[in-house]
């Protein structure tokens, strides 16, 4: 487990939709205009009877999300130079910009369409929970500016964080938004309930990578193999020869004795 | 797992090398608390301030958005003079002694000419406002409005009548608050806003009545999509309730209220059943809300609200709105409404105003209407006097930060009142609609780049915040706070004693109460004055004619208006073609008419659409995305259609701040259409308050015959 | 004792060690690159191995990124620069590369056998290269040509190619890999029979002197002599310089 465990605990209830949150983290992250690192998604209201024989929508739903900062991150398994990884300190999934060469394969890979590849900085982008600030001592600039305090962030491994009690406060009530196809065991947790659900997507590898990774990494470690085991054996052969008394075809031994 | 990462453990980021220099949010009126992060003398993020307890620690997404204000690359940066046509768009860069003395000598040329009545002066919300009314004031004009008359005006006149003051509510403590025509969640007003999740989720029942869907709407514990213009009605019915079931607390209207009885007369026949016919709402319901209301009173209220420019008897409708609340008698309690406290600033720099003998008795707009508020006017009416020339000439216009050409209704006619004027000069950020049919534009600097006076804030039941302005960054480009340039102007215009201090010292005089207050402000960004526990006013007399909450308003009657509010049906379209009634409302992401233009909220609002609900478009056979045209006897505009369940069938709906002219505006130009374009200029009968609800428009498809 | 024939001119043996120095900075920078779960050709040790020589996790990656991508620029430029200089050398080179002559086949199967297994028949005569070396330079000239485009493509994309070039970026890391490899498993075969092969070390040293003995070219390249024979009888003005002399050809 790593030292820290970084999350965001969300009570989607209080959300009023009112993004100031995507305008905090675009202006704290500079993130490219027409990309977002986060997200107000909106539950599709319940149609009710009105008076009269009308119809008339119930009460609706908000819901605040961003990268889920996964314990079992698609994205990482499907990024080839290990630019995103884990972060072993606070449980992050992090992009080193450095490493990143915006092949897109994170970008395919994860579920929750939590990253982008930013037009600007040509490489992928997501939340990173506003490392910046918190070395600061500030809260993620979403967190900090939200009006209702829907956003809660802290380290869930620390009891006196304001996520983990706001957990511990919801203990069996919490609900998190898992991916049907498959469960990255996201990080992010939903107080009581949310919606909408069933947004998410299937995590897919582009097929270059599927290839890369099924037929071509292989291919390659068998060939490299093969020709590994061929040139071995050639020098078994020599080192052999080279002991006993017949060595291969007379002339070698001449143009050895040339040089 | 397979997939189970490979961990390692990242560098820790380094903090940013910036500096926090606390500010106060100038994207919209509420001003809340910020700090802004400065690195290398730029500005890089606002962040809320957290000892901002008015704001509850927030900055909203506009708030966020001010960064992008004040690194507009179309800010003003100069004084521009107007060398085309008006609305033409051409400009010429000119330095600034020359825009300061053409503007005083083009302004001595309209006294002398047509009395120094003949300047005509609008400020919008700012904390330098004030200064825009003492130069009107020095120079001798009675002509001065601001955005209140597009606003609150007869919100405001309905409670002063009623209760003798505009009291704010406490939402923070309520445990019942309907809100009618107050798009709460989304019409940011602080701490209100905030409260109001908060109280809903301690079990607090949130009512909301509107003809749309909002976001209040959807988040509210009750939604009614109440048939536009009857909210009276509605009122009138909870006080048959309540006066009916004696729902009401006896003694305290016996000892506080006068008119209980006419009260009662008034609506013994306003039954909810009557209602339900009014405003679609089932009687059942609005039986039971009443009972509901009453039974959480006092800590219950009818949300005053704020913008009431919605109909010609706007001033009635809140009046109804006033009489409920006095009915669960909540004056001064939490959980109800609440006197504004006193802040105790002192007032600063004192001076005589001088008297001119010429001046016409009065404002151009006074008696228009019986109620007008003097210090106000009606922007409607005014700009009626203008075109009429009557009852007398005006002739100069002086604007800062207000944007009529976006915000009153039926353009064309600001358009046309410009045109009757010998000299108009805008102070301003943009080349707002208004800036650009300017003879004289002038740069003005952002909030983050002033020094302000100390202004004071109300909380509701917390009461007063004193809050001022440094300028977290030097100005930028070649902008000028409006203060200055009213200096400059006064020592041209042979009144430099108006304006003999700076800001500085004026805001030593505000705070002569508080010694402590100027470091504490320096400290926190805010400083909060000692503040009396509510209940204060108990035994105290209203600020009425008869010191008591008039539910029936002896000074209306003695005007031949109606002391208490009479009913009527909203009136139907004149033109069966024109079968819409076309409502305005806010966005979060948007301030009023013009900060649509913003790089950032851009993103967020890139244009407007017609809301239509889907029934109706079905009809016309108008599908999702289709351009529409829409069409008033003010004029016409063409926009697209969100076909949506979340508006009434009768009624239409689009965002302000789009279809806008000036060159200026790149990001609103074009694009969408302007609602003022379309609305008609009609004004509350009372006190001349604009009503934007009043204009029925057809739509139909684009190139439908 | 035979005379020596010269076999290779200062630009080719330059442009050889050139390349060979690159390739192996390219190699071992982008072997550290690789660091996923399913492409580590030899698990994660060796990214992280080679990571932490250059500052440790995806700092050292980070850095490694900057040394591959300096690499390929300058390898890149240098094979364009061999081309400006020698294009007749290089066009001598593809030629005898890329021209397979029938008996070519026969010989690598022989070739293979004998140096692995022990058996197999009687080699047929080789030109100036024979057809391990023609196999090999083939692969190192179309995987490089695919490695450098690729390579090209991959260190364009955070720096110039739009966001919609993801699966363009996609595909050339997967065509990379695959030619790096491939060129890889081939260039195992070439450094041992090259270096390790007592056979081949006369040929080695003309890597560096940039000749051969007349018996050990009779012997491996005979055709190639035959063919230099033939030419001096022809036109016995010139001497018996290599047809890659480009200096006074
Ligand atoms: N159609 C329609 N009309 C409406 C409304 C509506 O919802 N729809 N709402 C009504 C209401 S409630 C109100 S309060 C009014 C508001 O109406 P206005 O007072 O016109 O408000 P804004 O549209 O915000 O215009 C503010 C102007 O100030 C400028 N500005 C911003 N910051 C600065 C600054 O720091 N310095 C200077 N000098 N200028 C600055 C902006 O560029 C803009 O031109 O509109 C009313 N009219
Ligand atoms: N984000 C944001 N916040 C703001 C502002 C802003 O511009 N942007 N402006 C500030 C200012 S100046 C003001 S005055 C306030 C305004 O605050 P509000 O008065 O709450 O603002 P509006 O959005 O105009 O809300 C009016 C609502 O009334 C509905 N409505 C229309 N006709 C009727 C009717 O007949 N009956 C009922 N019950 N409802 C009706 C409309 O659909 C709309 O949703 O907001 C303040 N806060
Ligand atoms: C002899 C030539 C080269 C060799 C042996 C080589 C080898 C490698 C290897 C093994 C990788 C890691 C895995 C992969 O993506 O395939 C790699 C990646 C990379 N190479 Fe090369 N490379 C060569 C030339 C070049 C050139 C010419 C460029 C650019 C000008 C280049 C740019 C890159 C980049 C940007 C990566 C990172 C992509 C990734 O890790 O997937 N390479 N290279
Ligand atoms: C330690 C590393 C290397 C050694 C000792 C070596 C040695 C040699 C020698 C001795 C020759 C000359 C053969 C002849 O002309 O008779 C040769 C040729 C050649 N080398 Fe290398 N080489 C090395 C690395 C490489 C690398 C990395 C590449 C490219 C991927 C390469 C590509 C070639 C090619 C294309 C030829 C010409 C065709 C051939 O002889 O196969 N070499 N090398
Ligand atoms: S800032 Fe808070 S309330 Fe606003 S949209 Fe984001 S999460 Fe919701
Ligand atoms: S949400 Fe997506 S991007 Fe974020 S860690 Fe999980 S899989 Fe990766
Ligand atoms: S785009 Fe994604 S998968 Fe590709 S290198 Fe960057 S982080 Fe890794
Ligand atoms: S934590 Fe930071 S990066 Fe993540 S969504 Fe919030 S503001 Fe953006
Ligand atoms: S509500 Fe938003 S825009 Fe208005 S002052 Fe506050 S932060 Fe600024
Ligand atoms: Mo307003």
């Amino acid at each position: 487990m790593s030292a820290q465990k970084l999350a965001m605990v969300i009570d989607s209830a209080r959300c009023i939709d009112c993004k100031g949150c995507l305008a905090a983290c675009k202006q704290a992250n500079h993130v490219s205009r027409g990309t977002w690192r986060n997200w107000v998604k909106e539950a599709a209201p319940p149609v009710e009877n009105g008076p009269g024989g009308s119809r008339k929508l119930g009460r609706g739903h908000f819901q605040p999300g961003a990268c889920m900062h996964c314990d079992e991150p698609t994205c990482v398994a499907a990024c080839p130079t290990g630019a995103t990884y884990k972060n072993a300190a606070d449980g992050t999934v992090v992009i080193d910009p450095r490493l990143c060469i915006g092949c897109g394969n994170c970008i395919a890979a994860c579920p929750y369409g939590a990253r982008f590849r930013d037009p600007e900085k040509r490489i992928a982008d997501k939340c990173d929970y506003c490392p910046e600030r918190r070395a600061a001592g500030l809260s993620p600039a979403c967190v900090d500016t939200c009006p209702t305090r829907a956003r809660v962030f802290g380290d869930i491994n620390d009891p006196d964080s304001d996520a983990a009690k706001l957990l511990a406060a919801n203990q069996g009530k919490v609900v998190r938004i898992i991916a049907r196809q498959k469960d990255t065991r996201p990080n992010m947790y939903y107080i009581a309930s949310t919606a909408p659900q069933g947004w998410t997507v299937q995590p897919a590898d582009p097929l270059s990578f599927d290839f890369l990774a099924g037929v071509v990494a292989p291919a390659v470690r068998w060939a490299v193999g093969l020709s590994g085991l061929g040139v071995l054996v050639m020098l078994g052969r020599q080192l052999m020869a080279g002991a006993g008394p017949a060595a291969g075809p007379g002339q070698e031994k001449k143009e050895d004795g040339h040089e | 797992a397979a997939t189970a990462p490979e961990a390692r453990a990242a560098a820790p980021a380094a903090a940013p090398a910036w500096e926090s220099r606390y500010s106060v949010c100038d994207m919209c009126f509420n001003r809340c608390g910020l700090i802004a992060r400065v690195e290398n003398g730029v500005i890089v993020k606002l962040d809320p301030n957290p000892r901002f307890t008015k704001s509850r620690g927030m900055l909203c997404a506009r708030g966020n958005a001010g960064v992008a204000q004040v690194y507009d690359p179309e800010r003003l940066k100069t004084p521009l003079l107007r060398v085309g046509e008006r609305g033409e768009g051409r400009w010429k860069a000119i330095s600034w002694d020359e825009a300061l003395d053409l503007a005083a000598s083009k302004m001595k040329d309209i006294g002398a000419k047509h009395t120094r009545c003949g300047m005509l002066f609008s400020a919008g919300a700012d904390m330098q406002s004030g200064f825009v009314s003492r130069f009107a004031e020095a120079f001798g004009s009675f002509n001065v409005t601001s955005h209140e008359s597009l606003c609150l005006l007869s919100g405001n006149r309905a409670f002063v009548d009623t209760f003798g003051d505009v009291p704010l509510p406490d939402v923070k403590n309520s445990k019942y608050v309907i809100l009618a025509g107050a798009n709460r969640l989304e019409a940011l007003v602080t701490p209100d806003s905030m409260d109001l999740v908060s109280i809903m989720q301690k079990g607090a029942k949130v009512v909301v009545l509107d003809p749309r869907y909002t976001k209040s709407a959807a988040l509210a514990s009750e939604w009614h999509p109440i048939r536009p213009g009857t909210d009276m009605a509605f009122m009138l019915a909870l006080a048959h309730v309540i006066i009916q079931e004696k729902l009401y607390d006896a003694k305290y209207m016996a000892e506080r209220t006068s008119g209980l009885d006419r009260l009662a007369a008034h609506v013994a026949d306003k039954t909810p059943a009557w209602a339900e016919g009014e405003t679609g709402i089932p009687a059942a319901d609005i039986q039971r809300m009443a009972r509901e209301l009453a039974a959480a009173a006092p800590a219950a209220m009818v949300y005053p609200g704020r913008r009431s420019s919605d109909y010609e008897n706007s001033t009635q409708i809140r009046r109804s709105f006033a009489i409920v609340n006095a009915l669960l008698a909540n004056y001064d309690r939490p959980g109800g409404l609440v006197p504004a406290r006193p802040a105790g600033l002192k007032k600063a720099a004192p001076f005589e105003p001088p008297w001119y003998d010429d001046n016409p008795p009065g404002r151009v707009d006074a008696k228009s209407v019986p109620l007008l508020f003097d210090d106000e006017g009606s922007f409607v009416l005014t700009r009626e006097a203008v075109l009429k020339g009557a009852p007398y000439p005006v002739k100069g216009w002086f604007v800062y930060k207000t944007n009529p050409m976006a915000t009153a209704p039926e353009r064309r006619k600001t358009r046309e009142m410009i045109d009757k004027l010998d000299f108009m000069v805008v102070v301003d950020i943009a080349m707002s609609d208004t800036a650009w049919m300017a003879d004289l534009v002038l740069p003005a600097p952002s909030g983050l780049e002033r020094q302000d006076p100390v202004q004071a804030l109300q909380a509701g039941a917390e009461g007063a915040c004193l809050v001022w302005r440094d300028p977290v960054i030097a100005p930028l480009h070649q902008s000028r706070p409006v203060f200055d340039i009213l200096k400059a102007l006064a020592g041209r215009l042979g009144f430099p004693e108006a304006f003999d201090f700076d800001i500085a010292g004026y805001r030593r005089q505000q705070l002569a109460a508080f010694p402590e207050a100027e470091a504490i402000l320096k400290r926190d960004g805010v400083f909060y004055p000692p503040n009396a526990p509510l209940g204060g006013t108990d035994g105290q007399p209203f600020k009425t004619p008869s010191q008591k909450i008039e539910l029936y308003c002896s000074r209306y009657a003695d005007l031949g208006l109606d002391p208490l509010p009479v009913y009527a049906p909203p009136k139907p379209s004149p033109d069966a073609a024109r079968n819409f009634r076309l409502v305005a409302g806010r966005s979060a992401c948007v301030t009023q008419g013009s900060s649509t233009n913003n790089g950032l909220l851009s993103e967020f609002e890139p244009e407007n659409t017609l809301w239509l609900n889907e029934e109706a478009a079905g009809e016309l056979g108008i599908r999702q995305g289709d351009v529409v045209q829409v069409q008033s006897p003010a004029g016409r505009g063409e926009l697209r259609a969100l076909v949506t369940p979340k508006i009434r069938k009768d009624t239409v709906y689009m965002l302000s701040g789009f279809g806008t002219l000036s060159g200026g505006l790149s990001h609103t130009t074009g694009v969408g259409a302007s609602i003022v374009e379309l609305l008609e200029s009609r004004f509350d009968a009372i006190c001349g308050n604009s009503a934007i609800h009043e204009t029925y428009v057809s739509v139909k498809k684009k190139g439908a015959a | 004792m035979s005379s020596d024939i010269r076999r290779h001119d200062k630009s080719d043996i330059l442009m050889h060690w050139f390349n060979a120095g690159c390739w192996l900075v390219l190699l071992v920078s982008g072997l550290g690159l690789i660091k996923n779960e399913r492409l580590n050709p030899l698990g994660a040790w060796l990214p992280d191995a080679l990571r932490s020589l250059f500052g440790g996790g995806s700092a050292g990656g980070a850095a490694l990124l900057v040394l591959h991508e300096a690499a390929g620029v300058v390898w890149v430029l240098g094979l364009a620069w061999y081309l400006a200089v020698n294009a007749r050398g290089a066009r001598f080179f593809l030629r005898e590369v890329f021209s397979v002559r029938p008996g070519d086949f026969a010989w690598l199967a022989r070739k293979m056998g004998r140096m692995t297994l022990g058996v197999g028949g009687e080699l047929p005569p080789q030109g100036y290269y024979n057809m391990g070396q023609k196999a090999f330079a083939q692969a190192s000239v179309l995987g490089g040509a695919a490695i450098a485009l690729t390579g090209l493509v991959l260190l364009l994309s955070a720096k110039v190619l739009p966001a919609s070039a993801t699966g363009l970026v996609g595909w050339a890391v997967t065509l990379h890999y695959l030619a790096v490899g491939l060129v890889f498993a081939g260039l195992l075969v070439h450094i041992y029979m090259a270096a390790v092969s007592p056979e081949e070390r006369p040929g080695l040293r003309s890597m560096f002197t940039g000749h051969v003995p007349e018996d050990y070219a009779r012997h491996h390249h005979g055709l190639w002599l035959d063919a230099l024979e033939k030419d001096a009888l022809e036109n016995s003005a010139q001497d018996k310089d290599g047809p890659g002399a480009g200096e006074n050809g």
